[in-house]
């Protein structure tokens, strides 16, 4: 499954969610992540985040694809995260 | 599925925040671990003792090229599956010379059947490979024959000398001819390719033999000996016609290798990285397309089915079901 997660979460709480989302996703720009996650590894992270984020301050959202097949990506101006596999 | 990191650039891959941190001179990235399912290095690439236990918990494994993009070795993190009992069931096959006869010649069928797959397939297209389809199917029916190893894996030789010389029909182009088989190093094009190709190959087939129960130290045509492991060697032989050889055909044909992609150095012959790394890529691509299983009635990839013939391994050894080598229908 494709992933596309946005986070909006209080200052205290931003490395944390970020370094957490960081094992699973890759980073593509500020409070943004995406990446192929199994069924099991996405309701592991959304498991943890849980644990993390305070549910009356902060909000994180989930744009789940089952496949890629029919959305295409474009980027304007800087690329600042990549998800390339050969580096 | 868990992706492959191939790495090329030279940098320092450390354990940071959980995950895997690459740095640069250029820059900087984190990589999700969670999404990672091996590792392929060809850079030069610093490494410290508390990334491997890292990627020992997270059971990834390591695969050093070097310089000249040969197989260099392996981080194989602990075993994660222990199984004594399939140890024992693969040693037990391995000692008794006929039960080692049976899944051995296995291997070779399946694989002189996926090369006259691959033969066949260019024969369609009129390209003139008739001669060396004939033999291989005249050198088919004797593999049940064979009443040991050695006689078994000349005749596979024989198979392999024959496909190779179909190469030069199916490539058509006067820079890649074969000559013959050389390795170590290879001196010509072609060979290079082929090497680079197979190498990639045992270290996937390694890759995923690590994640079932079995030993990659016992192997059944490659006989077992001290130094390497040889199970992987075995699968792989399957699985080249298939995914190597036909990527060779394809990037060749495609011309997206050509002679300039290649440096000549002493004795031999090596990729240039860039040509290394669009090999790399190709492979990958091919390797997470789908085909439909017929047995499973669902769409599998490439890298699935290498697995599958694993388990089938493990099937065979525990006397439940025959081990019957994948052979490919197209």
């Amino acid at each position: 499954m494709f992933v596309i997660l946005v986070y909006d979460v209080g200052q205290k709480r931003v490395a944390k969610v970020l370094k957490k989302c960081r094992q699973y996703l890759n980073w593509v720009q500020n409070a943004v992540l995406e990446g192929e996650v199994s069924d099991a590894n996405l309701k592991k992270l959304k498991m943890e985040l849980e644990r993390i984020i305070h549910k009356d301050e902060d909000s994180v959202i989930f744009y789940s694809l089952r496949t890629t097949k029919y959305s295409s990506r474009e980027i304007m101006g800087l690329k600042k995260g990549g998800d390339e596999n050969i580096i | 599925m868990k992706k492959t990191l191939y790495v090329f650039s030279s940098g320092e891959l450390s354990r940071k925040d959980n995950t895997l941190f690459f740095e640069t001179e250029e820059g900087r990235r984190f990589i999700p671990v969670e999404d990672t399912g091996e590792i392929m290095i060809f850079g030069e690439l610093t490494v410290n003792k508390k990334l491997l236990e890292f990627l020992s918990i997270k059971e990834i494994v390591l695969h050093f090229f070097n310089y000249h993009g040969y197989y260099m070795g392996s981080f194989y993190p602990r075993e994660h599956l222990n199984s004594g009992f399939m140890t024992l069931r693969q040693a037990e096959h391995y000692l008794d010379e006929e039960r080692r006869l049976i899944i051995a010649k296995e291997f070779v069928r399946g694989a002189a059947r996926n090369i006259r797959q691959v033969l066949k397939y260019y024969h369609g297209r009129e390209k003139d490979v008739a001669r060396q389809l004939n033999a291989i199917e005249n050198l088919i029916a004797p593999i049940d024959e064979c009443k040991d190893i050695s006689t078994l894996m000349a005749l596979e030789g024989n198979i392999r000398d024959h496909y190779y010389h179909a190469f030069d029909e199916i490539v058509g182009n006067p820079d890649f001819i074969f000559q013959e088989r050389t390795r170590r190093p290879p001196k010509n094009y072609l060979n290079t390719l082929i090497s680079f190709g197979n190498s990639l190959m045992y270290t996937i087939c390694l890759s995923e033999i690590y994640k079932t129960h079995l030993d990659p130290r016992i192997g059944y045509l490659h006989s077992t000996n001290f130094r390497r492991f040889t199970l992987n060697l075995d699968l792989a032989e399957i699985f080249k016609p298939i995914i190597v050889d036909r990527l060779i055909f394809s990037l060749l044909g495609k011309k997206m290798i050509t002679k300039e992609s290649f440096d000549r150095v002493t004795e031999g012959i090596m990729m240039k990285e860039k040509a290394r790394k669009c090999f790399v890529e190709n492979l990958d691509e091919k390797l997470k397309t789908t085909i439909k299983h017929r047995d499973i009635g669902r769409p599998v990839s490439y890298r699935r089915l290498i697995r599958l013939e694993l388990y089938k391994m493990e099937k065979h050894l525990m006397g439940e079901k025959e081990y019957q080598a994948f052979v490919a229908r197209w």
